[in-house]
């Protein structure tokens, strides 16, 4: 089938999850009361700081992990990271600029680290411009295809080798989520093919 | 094999004996094994005379029965754990499987999925509830029952989600392809339940081609199949003239109410629903539609396009818009009579749209600035506020419509809020500012690169003093609740410490098993057993406690008394008694106790009562009340008139006679019925 000639699929990425360490306790307290953009949930133990600029929320533990959502890309994932560890340091959480050592300051201040930024999902919605008939679908990609109408409506197809999930729906909309952007279009191209076989013809 | 080689001389020749079981060497006569287990059939005689083997039938799961004396409570004990496991899942298939009326191969070949899950270890980490209806399921899949996994959650009150991740974790372990649900499966068992009577076949039928061409228009795809089937039905209960209801049909089918009409909407829209009755029995219509989704999404699409014709079309008709307000604007201040003096001065001539804000006098200069950002975004302003309103006409609004209703609103509305008289200034200059900003903040690299990152907007989100205290205040009075649990959690476990009896609470399922009890003497660990149990409030514990103290005859009668009477019965322990300044029948007493003590406390009062009856036998009343209590537990020598005496005076008068075993509850000899939580 003619999957590749011509067809520009435009992905768009609705959702990054980026995780990245300060090696440092953090005395979530402090922040709850003095950061006006801070949620504090004492029950589960952590704190959810939001940011406007790049629109990402950061779910903070007192351990130093922290947790950021709602970028739309990577770049802005990484950079929406940064400006919050920025922020933690206006704080009063001082931060260095080593990556890798905790280097020792005469001062003695705590030092916030930003170190192990990695990017851990990424969410993106693709739409095909035809149908796709499910059930033929799924009978002809049994091991890695699922489907369960009684469930949920789209079939759910993992790909091993690039742990990524692909829902794909009867109108032609798929929903991917992989570790990361490239992941995702490559498991958009691998599954056209499949797609394509068992699309509607529209007359 | 043994016996290769004889220990005493080194022979090689050892002669096996299998009816004596013996292994003997011919050189020197040695014995070298006895009792050598054989596999021998033996035989014995009935009563009829015949013959029969010897031997049990064993099965071939699981290590097969241990022979219990004594009962079958300890079904379980002896086996091992996969076989225990593999037991009770068995167990539950079948109690399940019978209430949904499976016949007895998908019971077999549900239990063969379930020792491949356990063989797979699925069942670790999963309640065995889920598993087993998982399984269950997957028979009925691949056997094509109309059973809905919507039963199984409601025979186990479980989420059927939850149960639906199970199963298809275990379709995907186990390689097994469920084939797809067909709709058409649950037909004859919803039209079953429907109650139709004699007309049941025909209304299957028509709801069957109904669901044939449900299919064929693309409704099916994505839906819970038990819907089309109730849209189905109802639509072929109606041809057929019989009233259902939707609720009755509901009911039947468990959907919601408003997914069946919407269901039917849908039908609605295609072309088969337009046939009459007859037809739709003889014609097939050839054409296909599109599904439902895909005729809403159409719809947006549409609708958006209209959207953006609209909104060019506003542009125009903006210019002309702002012309004449200008020239509105200008006439009214020629003609408008000179404002009283005070007034006067500060009212400004501004732009047009800061007709309001000249109310407000006060301000200087820079709102000049502001007026212009003011003008530029209430343009923004007209184009949202039109073009929101847009989408909710209907589509025959057009063009004509459109263009006339920006002058309508403004006459309606007078003059329109600036951004300035909302108090919305700062805000936009934020933004306006902030969209300047952007391109400034590429992100660079680098360990943390400040470079793009603007530290006034960050400070912004700091709090000072006051407003954190405010916003801690605010904390503290919406999770007061928690808060409070805490503190309580807290003094309750500084209290118990104090007491010396704080527990570390797992929260792990409790145990039954009760702590042993731990007591320093036999009469201390009575009590604690007797407060435990809760057996009775009239024990006299002092007395209890009594009866295995060595000296110190307490002030009590009824301990006085069978010391003495002891004593009168053998001269030679009478010697004893003064020189040990203590009963030594009670001390012996005592140390029949003792053995019996130490090993089951929860049988001490058996133990005390045989002990107490037979030491003194001749004793009249004996006004040791608890063992009284006690009719009958082992060895025990009856005295029918001591027990007549005795047993009057009970103080339990309303209770029947229970033995002392029953009243400690019967079956715990420590292993308080936990069997059944060891697989």
């Amino acid at each position: 089938m003619d999957a590749d000639s011509d067809v520009a699929l435009d992905i768009l990425i609705t959702n990054v999850v980026c995780v990245f360490r300060t090696r440092c306790h953090l005395n979530l307290r402090k922040i709850a009361l003095e950061g006006a953009n801070v949620i504090y949930k004492r029950d589960v133990g952590k704190v959810l700081m939001k940011l406007r600029k790049p629109r990402i929320t950061a779910t903070i533990w007192s351990s130093g992990k922290i947790i950021c959502t709602g970028a739309t890309s990577e770049e802005e994932a990484k950079f929406g990271a940064r400006r919050l560890a920025r922020s933690l340091q206006k704080l009063g959480f001082q931060v260095t600029f080593s990556k890798a050592i905790r280097a020792a300051d005469t001062q003695g201040f705590i030092f916030v680290i930003f170190t192990d930024f990695k990017v851990v999902n990424v969410l993106a919605v693709c739409n095909m411009p035809f149908e796709i008939r499910l059930p033929e679908f799924t009978k002809n990609n049994r091991p890695h295809a699922s489907y369960e109408p009684e469930l949920h409506p789209a079939v759910c197809y993992r790909i091993k080798s690039l742990r990524a999930t692909l829902q794909i729906f009867s109108t032609g909309s798929i929903t991917v989520t992989g570790p990361n952007v490239k992941a995702v279009a490559t498991a958009v191209e691998q599954v056209y093919p499949f797609v394509f076989e068992s699309r509607k013809e529209i007359l | 094999m043994t016996g290769r080689v004889c220990r005493g001389c080194g022979g090689t020749d050892i002669e096996l004996d299998a009816a004596r079981g013996d292994a003997v060497c011919t050189g020197c006569g040695s014995v070298l094994e006895d009792n050598i287990i054989v596999s021998e059939v033996q035989f014995v005689e009935n009563s009829g005379g015949g013959s029969s083997a010897v031997g049990q039938f064993v099965s071939l799961d699981g290590a097969g029965k241990t022979p219990t004396l004594g009962g079958g409570f300890h079904v379980n004990l002896g086996k091992e754990s996969r076989a225990q496991t593999l037991q009770n899942g068995r167990r539950q298939i079948h109690h399940l499987g019978n209430q949904l009326q499976l016949n007895q191969h998908c019971l077999d070949t549900a239990f063969n999925f379930f020792k491949m899950a356990v063989s797979k270890h699925l069942t670790r980490g999963r309640k065995m509830a889920h598993v087993i209806a998982a399984c269950l399921y997957l028979v009925c899949r691949t056997e094509g029952t109309p059973h809905m996994l919507l039963d199984l959650s409601d025979l186990l009150q479980v989420n059927v989600y939850v149960l639906g991740k199970t199963f298809l974790l275990l379709a995907r372990e186990l390689c097994i392809n469920a084939p797809a649900i067909d709709p058409c499966l649950y037909i004859p068992r919803f039209a079953h339940l429907l109650e139709f009577g004699d007309k049941n076949h025909e209304v299957s039928m028509t709801a069957l081609r109904l669901l044939q061409r449900m299919k064929r228009d693309w409704m099916h795809t994505g839906r819970r199949p038990s819907g089309l089937c109730g849209a189905a039905l109802l639509v072929a209960a109606r041809m057929h003239d019989f009233r259902r209801t939707v609720k009755e049909v509901i009911s039947v089918v468990k959907v919601c109410e408003s997914t069946l009409r919407k269901r039917l909407t849908e039908f609605e829209d295609t072309p088969t629903s337009q046939l009459t009755v007859d037809e739709f029995m003889k014609v097939d219509l050839e054409e296909e539609c599109d599904p439902p989704s895909y005729t809403a999404g159409q719809r947006k699409l549409r609708m958006k396009q209209l959207e953006q014709v609209l909104s060019k079309q506003l542009e125009e008709v903006e210019g002309e818009i702002s012309s004449y307000q200008d020239a509105i604007e200008i006439e009214l201040e020629n003609s408008r009579p000179k404002a009283k003096g005070a007034l006067a001065s500060l009212t400004k001539d501004g732009s047009v749209e800061d007709t309001t804000s000249s109310l407000f006098g006060e301000e200087d200069a820079e709102d000049e600035e502001l007026e212009a950002a003011a003008s530029h975004l209430n343009k923004d302003f007209y184009q949202e506020l039109l073009g929101g309103g847009i989408p909710g006409s209907s589509e025959a609004a057009g063009g004509p419509e459109g263009g006339g209703r920006p002058p309508a609103l403004e006459s309606l509305l007078g003059p329109l809020p600036t951004a300035a008289s909302l108090g919305i200034s700062d805000s936009i200059r934020e933004c306006i500012s902030l969209q300047s900003r952007d391109p400034k903040d590429a992100s660079g690299d680098g360990e943390l690169d400040l470079s793009g990152i603007d530290d006034l907007e960050i400070d912004r989100y700091i709090l000072n003093e006051a407003e954190a205290r405010v916003k801690a205040e605010l904390w503290m009075r919406e999770n007061a609740e928690y808060l409070r649990e805490q503190r309580e959690k807290e003094a309750r476990i500084a209290k118990e410490r104090e007491l010396g009896i704080y527990k570390e609470h797992k929260p792990k399922k409790s145990c039954k098993r009760r702590e042993p009890i731990q007591a320093s003497t036999a009469g201390e660990a009575i009590e604690k057993m007797l407060e435990q149990k809760k057996i009775s409030s009239k024990i006299n514990y002092s007395v209890l406690r009594d009866l295995d103290s060595k000296g110190g005859g307490g002030p009590h009668k009824e301990d006085a008394r069978p010391q003495e009477r002891a004593g009168a019965r053998k001269l030679s322990r009478r010697k004893t008694p003064a020189s040990r300044s203590g009963a030594d029948p009670v001390a012996s007493v005592g140390k029949r106790l003792r053995p019996m003590v130490s090993t089951q406390p929860a049988n001490k009062k058996v133990a005390v009562g045989e002990a107490l009856l037979p030491s003194p036998p001749s004793l009249g009343a004996e006004p040791v009340r608890p063992t009284a209590v006690v009719v009958e537990s082992g060895p025990v020598s009856y005295h029918p008139e001591e027990d007549a005496d005795e047993e009057e005076p009970d103080e339990e008068d309303g209770e029947p006679c229970v033995s002392a075993l029953q009243m400690m509850g019967g079956d715990d000899y420590g292993c308080d019925g936990d069997d059944d939580d060891g697989y």
